[in-house]
């Protein structure tokens, strides 16, 4: 195993969830350029063939991907994507250690995955999350 | 336990404290475990808040004060001092 990788499997996973393929992408780009390569960041949004929307499949294959065993933060952006993570980790996908957060989607981002790239744990990732609900723009 | 006395520092010229360099800098200081801040442009930030720091909106060329409070406040300093000279796009 090379450091790199295992680095990498040291550090909670993100998970972002849209109703927009591209919101879900930009803003997983724009964390990545903050935080580093290092922590993976999954984009998880859109619908079927380009429609707005979230499906269980791609929030599902978004934190297979997300998750290499220290955990998932997953951040939705509004209404029913929330509910579409809700209803899936209520269901059994999650022992604990996918967390959906109560966070504002940008600056939750942004916050989760420095928090994470410094090598915090789940927990911690998670409120930086929360917390960011309070940062001032201005 | 009292705060230690300010140091000031300049942001290199092509330097913005935003995105990667806000990142490192915030890393930096969240090895250790005192209570740091960071001012700038009249305003203070928790150095170790990513989007505190963020919304200092310190371009390059800004000077930096830096005040630790807690027993390894004099290496947070000099870490922090060190990492903002340092910093890079």
């Amino acid at each position: 195993m090379d450091i790199t990788f295992r680095e990498r499997n040291e550090l909670v996973g993100i998970v972002l969830v849209s109703h927009s393929f591209e919101l879900a992408h930009g803003l997983a780009a724009l964390a990545s350029q903050v935080a580093g390569a290092e922590v993976r960041i999954e984009p998880a949004g859109g619908g079927p063939d380009g429609s707005l929307g979230t499906t269980d499949d791609t929030v599902v294959a978004a934190i297979a991907r997300a998750d290499v065993g220290q955990g998932v933060v997953v951040l939705a952006d509004l209404g029913s994507s929330v509910l579409t993570v809700r209803h899936l980790l209520e269901n059994g996908n999650s022992n604990g250690h996918i967390r959906l957060v109560d966070a504002p989607f940008v600056e939750g981002a942004i916050a989760a995955a420095v928090m994470s790239s410094a090598g915090q744990e789940l927990d911690d990732v998670a409120r930086a999350a929360e917390e960011a609900r309070d940062a001032r723009k201005l | 336990m009292p705060a230690s006395s300010d140091v000031l520092v300049t942001l290199p010229g092509n330097v913005a404290l935003h995105a990667r360099p806000a990142a490192t800098f915030v890393k930096t200081a969240m090895k250790f475990r005192s209570r740091l801040t960071v001012g700038a442009n009249g305003k203070t930030a928790d150095a170790k808040s990513i989007l505190a720091v963020l919304a200092l909106g310190a371009v390059g060329g800004t000077t930096l004060t830096l005040q630790a409070e807690g027993e390894d406040a004099p290496a947070a300093l000099e870490a922090l001092a060190a990492c903002v000279t340092a910093l890079s796009e």
